[in-house]
């Protein structure tokens, strides 16, 4: 038996190989500026510019307009309660509502708040009275300022108003009567509602994926147009087996990755003060395989890039649509069958509900076991698939040459005739 | 050269244009593909407008006919669908923590015989504002039913000593807010959200268009022919190949806009006028913005990371999820040099709000603008055009 077809001496080999071809991807990243960007640049700079766009969390001080057809110290104490709160802020009170929707109209509000004229009288008779809000829908949390801080004032006013007005014996009785069953609202994890703290940590695990797919894919579409076959694997004995191949590459991007992870997962949240309750091993036992599915993915995609611009055109705008179809801002129970089908796809959506889940209500692998068994199957085709594309170009680019080799020969028997 | 001359050039450029876009099926790809897919799905994902029966866990430690009565009424909420009862709280928060339920509803015990005896017993419910949407639509069904509660056993009590419904809801809830959404009264989220995602969706295309098919002029060292075709000139030769795009890019805006206000019957109280001129403003905006990006930066794969980068920023500072007053000033100063920044602010004054077009004339002053940027940046991009070489 010949040397080179004992398993032994493949198995050295192509270890060896593995980490020759490791070793010269390394190089071929840190060579290319648009790998660069999207390996280092994207994960240093996006997630900290998202965390500074959000960092607010919430509205505070949102601009609104008082109409008071009442102008009593009822209605002048109800406009003082809603312009204490800390999201909403009173700028004008106006006489009639023409005057107030124009001001809504050249934006110096974003809401109105009508107090009507027998607002006073109707409070003083023991009849309910109606306060009216009308709020411009260009941005939601306006809204939900205006009607938590209006709510909350008439709830608190109401109580103290209907308390004066039917003294009990004891202050106990009092409450009983106005309040038979009282209720508290808490909200978990996110406790003060925070912008930033629900849509940044699912951001950062989109953008792993993203910037491998897109680098991974300009490798790709760099190899390809340099390469003499427009193929993927350059010729070189040390590129003489899909294994060493793809195993040697995709360690390059896991190593980087890592590091990338360290920085997106770790110290970021920890600069804005992100929640952050997650066991890290918990956190690093799912990382493993969302960077193992999304750097395969990525490797299989890598294989239908024909020019190193392409990822950029194919995969920048389908980010958005994986944010949706992650379950995150929009809930997954309310996604159509099909999509929710065609997310599993992609690594980032099982990886973001379960980072999610682990990073922000504290879950651990347990609680997250469906989402980390589908990124060990995503990992596991995917690195199939990833073989599959380079064993065609190998068995192509082999082919070519080939051909390639007759074609210069009966050239040459040509030109000796 | 005159003006005849420059049409003759622009017709010449156009022509080759054309030629190199149908033998590129990545236009293919971005100018139709892509904005059709992006449509369809963000379109069918919110097409009922508010996610309806949202999962919440009951914990109902009371279990009486007038807890289970309660819960049943809060089933029958739209939005909230109890997907699990139980008696032990930490199991409600662990399907929480597996993403089975947004929201608990806690009932505690005795409740009803505590209710009926002026105990005050309180009821909590939790949200998960993790999913912050859930979480608020939660929020709302699970605060009225609770309001509902404590009515119907003040309602209880107060006929009792023979008070009339009047008195008794003039004691137990003497301020009401009632409610007006303007332009949006359903709080729709596919109005709310598509309006701006869809455009934002097309202005990142046409960065990326426009950068590319000028970027691949100098990556395929053919950008002195397609100068000297234009006559030498670089704004008839951006003018000539920008067109065909121009065309093709207006007719998907104007086929977004009417889907939205047509097939789907957004709000448009402005009429098709304003929304119409603003979305072909949109598209030579973004179209400029490009030219000035691969003018800034006139290597292909530079150019179009900036592109993509600057396009994907966008979402977030046009501000129509998290709002720009609310963001740090400089954000605020930054938000401008976005043309779909202007184009939001205009749909919210003329298709959402219907009002006058004077509030809104700025907004479109401001897209025009946009126009101005290839000047800026004419003399680089010539020069990188004729004497620059691509370096692999």
């Amino acid at each position: 038996m010949k040397r080179e077809y004992r398993l032994r001496y493949i198995i050295r080999d192509g270890i060896q190989d593995m980490f020759y071809i490791w070793k010269e991807e390394w190089k071929n990243v840190f060579r290319d500026e648009g790998v660069m960007i999207f390996f280092f640049l994207v994960p240093l700079v996006y997630p900290v510019l998202y965390s500074f766009i959000y960092n607010n969390e919430v509205v505070h001080e949102a601009k609104m307009v008082v109409v008071d057809d009442s102008q009593t110290a009822y209605s002048r104490e109800f406009i003082r309660r809603v312009d204490a709160s800390a999201d909403v802020k009173v700028v004008h009170v106006y006489p009639d509502m023409t005057a107030a929707k124009e001001a809504m109209d050249s934006k110096e509000a974003y809401g109105i708040l009508w107090i009507p004229s027998d607002f006073s009288k109707d409070l003083h008779q023991g009849r309910q009275t109606t306060v009216s809000l009308y709020s411009d829908m260009s941005a939601l949390l306006f809204y939900k300022a205006f009607l938590l801080t209006a709510t909350e004032v008439s709830l608190d006013m109401g109580a103290e108003i209907a308390a004066s007005r039917a003294p009990a014996s004891t202050d106990q009785a009092e409450l009983i009567q106005i309040h038979p069953i009282p209720s508290e609202a808490i909200t978990m994890f996110n406790t003060q509602n925070g912008f930033a703290s629900f849509l940044v940590p699912a951001i950062l695990v989109l953008v792993l994926q993203q910037t491998l797919l897109l680098g991974i894919g300009m490798l790709g579409g760099t190899a390809r147009e340099s390469n003499r076959f427009n193929s993927l694997v350059p010729i070189s004995k040390h590129f003489n087996g899909t294994l060493r191949i793809v195993m040697g590459k995709s360690l390059t991007y896991l190593v980087l990755y890592v590091l990338v992870c360290l920085w997106v997962l770790v110290i970021v949240p920890r600069l804005f003060s992100l929640p952050q309750v997650g066991q890290p091993a918990d956190v690093v036992l799912f990382m493993l395989p969302y960077l193992l599915a999304a750097i395969f993915f990525a490797m299989t995609m890598s294989g239908f890039m024909q020019t190193r611009e392409a990822p950029m055109m194919v995969f920048v705008f389908t980010s958005l649509i994986l944010l949706f179809i992650s379950g995150i801002s929009w809930p997954k129970e309310a996604i159509p069958e099909f999509w929710r089908w065609l997310g599993y796809i992609f690594p980032s959506t099982a990886g973001i509900q379960g980072f999610v889940r682990i990073n922000t209500t504290g879950a651990t692998l347990n609680e997250v076991a469906p989402e980390y068994r589908i990124l060990w199957v995503q990992a596991g085709g995917y690195f199939i698939t990833a073989c599959l594309v380079y064993r065609y170009q190998i068995i192509r680019c082999r082919k070519l040459i080939v051909q390639r080799y007759w074609a210069l020969k009966k050239m040459r028997h040509n030109i000796k005739i | 050269m005159t003006c005849r001359e420059a049409i003759g050039h622009i017709n010449t450029v156009v022509r080759r244009e054309m030629h190199r876009m149908v033998s590129t099926p990545l236009y293919f790809f971005c100018i139709l593909v892509a904005p059709l897919i992006s449509m369809t799905f963000f379109l069918s994902l919110m097409r009922e407008g508010l996610p309806k029966d949202l999962p919440i866990a009951v914990v109902d430690l009371d279990n009486t006919e007038t807890s289970r009565n309660l819960v049943r009424q809060l089933d029958a909420f739209e939005q909230t669908s109890v997907y699990i009862r139980t008696g032990s709280f930490s199991e409600a928060r662990e399907a929480m923590q597996r993403g089975e339920v947004y929201g608990i509803f806690y009932i505690p015990e005795d409740f009803t015989v505590e209710a009926t005896s002026g105990k005050q017993p309180k009821l909590s419910y939790y949200t998960n504002s993790t999913y912050l949407i859930a979480a608020s639509l939660l929020f709302r069904d699970m605060k009225t039913i609770s309001v509902l509660a404590n009515a119907s056993v003040g309602l209880q009590t107060g006929t009792a000593k023979g008070l009339t419904n009047d008195q008794i809801m003039g004691q137990l809830q003497p301020i009401v807010i009632d409610t007006h959404v303007i332009g949006n009264p359903w709080l729709n989220y596919s109005v709310y959200l598509n309006n701006t995602l869809l455009p934002g969706i097309l202005q990142l295309l046409i960065f990326s268009v426009t950068v590319f098919s000028i970027g691949t002029e100098i990556k395929q060292g053919t950008s002195r022919e397609w100068i000297q075709k234009g006559g030498n000139s670089l704004t008839v030769g951006l003018i000539g190949k920008l067109l065909p795009y121009t065309l093709l890019f207006t007719l998907v805006a104007w086929t977004l806009m009417a889907t939205l206000y047509g097939y789907n019957a957004f709000p448009l109280n402005s009429g098709w006028g304003p929304m119409l001129a603003a979305s072909f403003l949109l598209v030579i905006a973004s179209q400029a913005t490009g030219v000035f990006m691969i003018g800034v930066l006139p290597t292909l794969r530079l150019g179009l990371s900036f592109a993509c980068l600057f396009g994907m920023i966008a979402f977030s500072i046009v501000g129509f999820s998290f709002p720009v007053l609310a963001m740090d000033p400089t954000l605020q100063a930054l938000s401008t040099l976005f043309p779909l920044r202007h184009y939001f602010l205009i749909y919210v004054d003329q298709a959402l709000n219907g009002r006058d077009l004077i509030y809104s004339w700025g907004e479109y002053i401001w897209l025009l603008g946009f126009l101005f940027l290839p000047f800026l940046i004419g003399r680089q991009l010539k020069k990188a055009l004729l004497y620059f070489k691509y370096i692999p």
